[in-house]
């Protein structure tokens, strides 16, 4: 089923949380709703479900409007960060409260909760109790709980979160092959960009109560709509420049560049991410500057460039104010650097994004 | 997007349903839930405590009489209460006064300091709001009043009123077992064995109604057929009877008091110690720190905020005493053992609705305001340092 | 010298730290003890001086045993039925209504208006009014004063009030403890009396399921906010209904709580003494006030009275030691959270 939020604020007393939100889940789709903490994720999964109320806006479910529906009445499942498991009861009951609760007959409610059991393979735990299990194991549980009954969509809240990173990422691929088979639509809500472009059929970025951009995994990278977008989608981040820009020409303190935008800016912000820079010899770059440090990650390096002028006082850094940018370039495993080194970067103008002063792209 | 399902499905559960009428009345319910929750508990404080409450301020309003017909209750003002505080019931209520000594000099010096203290630390904290002021205006000059009060009577040649009889339980009593409870609840947290043993042995006080641990101590304390007969015949005190003398009989009645009491102190402060830190105290040891340090810097601390609540919760019981002097003493010698609420209770027995009601009034106004202040002053300070 | 672990105390130390206890441990037992044999002994034993062992300084009799339960016989049976009846059926009634009450205020918010709140008391006052000055009879001068206060409360419901919140109706329940019993002991006599139900039982457990309700309601309110929130949504969403998410979630998971709490609520119900003797005649009349009544013109007649004490904590004893471990838990988090 469909799983709309139509023009939904909310407001908790005169802090604004959400701002006319408007995101749609298709049927049978994956949708990850990912964010910062306080981008108001969280509070729009919820208000999904039915435990926090609209201020204003409808929610939908298939066609029904459920904005005024108690939340038991909604069909919906949530897994929730904490797992919330049923400490007194075993995992067997855990996972057949939702049958139990609408009285299903015993024999069907055994059957369906040991088939479900076998998917996640709990079957030999059925009888222990939450606090025996594993944090894994708790998650299964919980994923169990939501699938013993079809509901119109599950609602996932950072599942992932608690558990250590190697269970992680096998638990994303058990997931996303879970959802797939089942088809039951999916909003998932995560802070960590990699699992919202990992599972996600399309992702739904949000930024204190505003969405920013809701777009396949591949549109999010490829073609981020604002700032925010482009800073927060990619690891390491996109480089970002300050400069002004004038029609196919960004000015920055470093070097000029080559646009294909005829927009003049006072203010502009130029991105490009790393895998599309290149370190090259001084001067044939359309940057210069100095190796900053250089740091192997495995299967390629990082290169960070400090580009424009020293400044005042000797040593580029970081974290001071006025010092020139800094790039990052993504070289290959074998490429080596030494510190203070004098480079050029070079960077093709179509790997390029711009930005004006509010941070929207401009094409 | 459309997803094909490659794997059989379960049989569903059936979708919901249209609502019917039983399902309407469910989710009604629901919705009101919370106030289907809270309506008993509000009903019944407001029937068999709200109400009767403002009956019984009409009560002391009003003067109860006998008559040919039956009774009659006829409205009266404030006359119950001037004769209280200013009339014919003035010794009973407030005692009679005497000339300051030097207990009470002491004790107004002390309070004046204190009010004065209080004052000044609220104006300069900045946090001041009109229902405080309002509170603190009624609060201090009670206060002083109270000191003034027992300042007059308690010395020479004066007697205590229930008022200060009360107040001389509430303060003594509870700030006794306070001490020894949590002295007691400090041994036992130290590492030793038994720790269970005493635990429940120390709980048992608490079990036995109030009349009987009155007249225990009643067999207890007797100067002659008592267990400690022979001791107070050896001390010379054998023809002594301490319930003819004023102070030994309140003594008495704090004993009796204390002993059912301080097992509850002991038992809440002994988790409350039970349950500090326990790394902040290994890091402690580790560094050297004394034994008195480790008290103040941590221990004290984290079992402040539940040594207050428990001497608020002491306070609050302390001021409706009326089993023990009730049945150990009668209110004797004379009325010097008489609580307010016994107070209450045999103007009641002696048919003075009126009076007997005001005096409970008073004891009401005088408990909230006390329990009040130490909830506001004490409780909630050492809550907020806590967290 | 002997190096100490980390946490031992010295010998000094530890020899001060047991006197103290078992010291107290005597200062406890001691009275009990005395008691305990006093109930052995005949009057004329006791008015000879004390005797401190039995067998040894006297000889024990059953003689006070006796006349408590056969002489008396029915006289001791009933007060003690009606003790066991009046404080379990009020301490049942004082957990049911306080543990619900404390659920809602712990999980939903409540925020009754002021001007809803004093236009009630105004009403209350009026109905007092006037059952004290006019010969109305108090059916309907409490039915006309609900219908005023529903008329009034309709006709100012867009009026501008502050609100109050759930913070405010606990202490407003909890305050209810400071309350002297007495000051609603006589309006309270009153009442049942108009209601005929003096000297029942009904009457006592209805007075002390409303002054020990405000407990209930304190200790359970800090046990249910420490349920995590997210059991009790994802119940929701499951389906379950509020009723069925209390009793079948929240209820289980705050056991101790609610032993420690049925403990102290049976406790203070079992050893209550001034409201049973404003409400009781003869029939409904609790041990307590039998122990009371022991004291003859002749001065306390001890045995007959050590007997009943003895009697009188035996049971709580025996339930004491069956629920021990949850006391300390229980008391504990109702006094830090407060």
């Amino acid at each position: 089923m469909t799983v709309v939020l139509d023009q939904v604020t909310k407001s908790f007393g005169d802090v604004e949380v959400l701002k006319r939100l408007d995101v749609t889940a298709q049927d049978g789709e994956f949708l990850v709703l990912l964010g910062a903490s306080g981008s108001g994720k969280t509070t729009a999964l919820r208000m999904i479900a039915g435990l926090e109320s609209t201020t204003s806006g409808r929610v939908l479910i298939g066609e029904r409007d459920v904005t005024h529906v108690l939340p038991k009445n909604r069909d919906v499942a949530m897994v929730f960060q904490s797992y919330a498991l049923y400490p007194h009861k075993t995992v067997a009951e855990n996972i057949g409260y939702p049958l139990r609760v609408r009285g299903t007959p015993k024999a069907d409610m055994d059957a369906q909760v040991r088939s479900v059991a076998d998917q996640v393979q709990l079957s030999d735990y059925l009888a222990r109790y939450p606090r025996q299990l594993s944090g894994g194991q708790r998650q299964r549980v919980a994923l169990a709980r939501a699938m013993v009954r079809r509901p119109a969509a599950f609602l996932m809240d950072e599942p992932l979160s608690n558990l250590d990173a190697k269970l992680r990422g096998h638990m994303r691929t058990e997931l996303k092959r879970m959802q797939h088979d089942l088809g039951v639509t999916t909003v998932y809500v995560t802070h960590d960009q990699v699992e919202a472009m990992t599972l996600a059929d399309r992702v739904a970025i949000l930024e204190q109560g505003v969405l920013q951009q809701l777009g396949t995994p591949k549109a999010i990278y490829d073609d981020p709509a604002n700032l925010f977008v482009a800073g927060f989608i990619g690891s390491p981040p996109m480089n970002l420049l300050d400069g002004r820009h004038e029609p196919g020409r960004f000015v920055h303190a470093g070097g000029v560049l080559a646009t294909r935008q005829r927009a003049t800016l006072a203010r502009a912000t130029l991105g490009v991410r790393p895998e599309d820079c290149r370190t090259v010899a001084a001067g044939t770059g359309v940057l210069d500057g100095r190796v900053y440090a250089t740091e192997l990650i495995g299967d390629h390096t990082l290169v960070t460039v400090s580009v424009g002028p020293a400044p005042a006082g000797g040593v580029a850094s970081r974290m001071s104010a006025d010092a020139g940018a800094m790039l990052t370039v993504k070289m290959p495993k074998d490429h080596e650097a030494a510190f203070d080194e004098p480079v050029g970067v070079a960077i093709e103008p179509e790997t390029q994004y711009l930005f004006d002063a509010d941070g929207a792209r401009v094409r | 997007m459309r997803r094909p399902l490659r794997h059989p499905v379960r049989t569903p559960v059936a979708p919901p349903s249209p609502p019917l009428a039983s399902e309407r009345i469910d989710d009604w319910l629901d919705r009101n839930a919370g106030r289907l929750f809270i309506l008993p508990a509000v009903l019944l404080i407001l029937a068999f405590s709200l109400f009767p409450l403002i009956i019984s301020g009409w009560l002391a309003l009003s003067r109860f009489r006998i008559s040919r017909e039956g009774f009659e209750l006829r409205f009266a003002g404030l006359a119950n209460f001037d004769k209280l505080l200013d009339g014919s019931q003035q010794f009973h209520l407030l005692g009679t006064s005497t000339r300051i000594g030097a207990t009470g000099t002491v004790l107004l010096i002390a309070t004046a300091a204190l009010l004065a203290w209080g004052t000044i630390a609220y104006a300069r904290s900045g946090r001041v709001s009109a229902l405080g002021i309002v509170g603190r205006l009624i609060a201090f000059p009670l206060f002083g009043a109270l000191a003034l009060m027992l300042a007059t009577t308690v010395g020479e040649g004066g007697q205590l009123g229930s008022l200060s009889t009360t107040l001389f339980y509430v303060v003594v009593g509870v700030s006794l077992q306070f001490a020894i409870g949590t002295a007691l609840a400090f041994t036992c947290a130290q590492r030793i064995r038994g720790r269970a043993f005493f635990r429940v042995v120390f709980f048992v006080p608490l079990m036995v109604t109030p009349v009987g641990i009155a007249y225990t101590f009643r067999m207890l304390a007797d100067m002659s057929v008592g267990p400690f007969a022979p001791l107070w015949q050896g001390l010379g005190l054998g023809e002594f009877s301490w319930a003819a003398d004023a102070w030994t009989a309140r003594l008495v009645v704090v004993a009796g008091d204390s002993w059912q009491w301080i097992p509850f102190i002991f038992i809440v402060m002994l988790a409350a110690f039970e349950s500090q830190p326990t790394d902040e105290l290994e890091a402690a040891e580790l560094d050297g720190a004394g034994a008195w340090r480790i008290f103040r810097d941590i221990t004290w601390p984290s079992v402040a905020p539940v040594a207050a609540t428990v001497v608020l919760i002491r306070i609050i019981e302390a001021f409706k005493i009326v089993d023990l002097p009730n049945v150990l003493t009668n209110g004797g010698p004379g009325i010097a053992t008489e609580s307010l609420t016994l107070h209450a209770f045999i103007e009641w027995r002696a048919l003075n609705l009126g009076g007997s009601a005001a005096v409970a009034y008073l004891l009401l106004f005088v408990s909230t305001i006390a329990c009040v202040s130490f909830f506001q002053f004490v409780v909630r300070p050492m809550r907020e340092a806590r967290s | 010298m002997r190096e100490r672990r980390l946490g031992e105390m010295s010998p000094l130390a530890k020899v001060l730290v047991y006197s103290v206890l078992i010291g107290w441990s005597l200062v406890v037992l001691f009275p009990l003890y005395w008691v305990l044999i006093t109930s052995f002994k005949l009057p004329g034993q006791v008015g000879d001086g004390p005797d401190y062992l039995p067998f040894l300084d006297f000889m024990p009799s059953l003689h006070a045993w006796r006349y408590i339960f056969v002489d008396l016989g029915a006289d001791t049976f009933r007060p003690y039925w009606n003790s066991v009846v009046i404080a379990s059926v009020s301490t049942v009634l004082a957990m049911l209504v306080g543990s619900c009450a404390a659920y809602a205020l712990a999980r939903l918010h409540f925020r009754p208006r002021l001007i809803s709140i004093g236009l009630f008391l105004l009403a209350l006052a009026l109905v007092v009014t006037a059952m004290a000055t006019t010969a109305v009879p108090w059916q309907l001068a409490v039915t006309a004063g609900l219908a005023i206060f529903a008329l009034a409360v309709r006709a100012l419901r867009r009026a501008p009030s502050p609100r109050l919140g759930n913070g405010d109706i606990l202490f407003w329940i909890i305050s209810q403890r400071i309350l002297p019993p007495v000051v609603a002991a006589l309006p309270i006599y009153i009442m049942f009396q108009q209601l005929g139900l003096l000297d029942t039982r009904t009457a006592i457990i209805l007075t002390y399921t409303t002054v020990n309700m405000p407990i209930v309601v304190w200790l359970m309110y800090d046990f249910f906010v420490s349920i995590p929130v997210d059991i009790e949504e994802s119940a929701t969403l499951d389906g379950a209904s509020k009723l069925r998410i209390f009793l079948e979630m929240v209820l289980p998971l705050a056991k101790p709580g609610l032993a420690a709490t049925s403990l102290l609520v049976l406790i203070l119900s079992w050893n209550e003494y001034l409201l049973a003797l404003f409400l009781s005649t003869a029939d409904a009349q609790t041990i307590p006030l039998l122990v009371a009544a022991q004291n003859a013109t002749r001065g306390p007649q001890w045995w007959y009275m050590s007997v009943l004490i003895v009697i009188m904590i035996l049971p709580v004893v025996a339930l004491t030691l069956l629920l021990q471990k949850f006391i300390a838990k229980g008391l504990l988090l109702g006094a830090v959270k407060g």
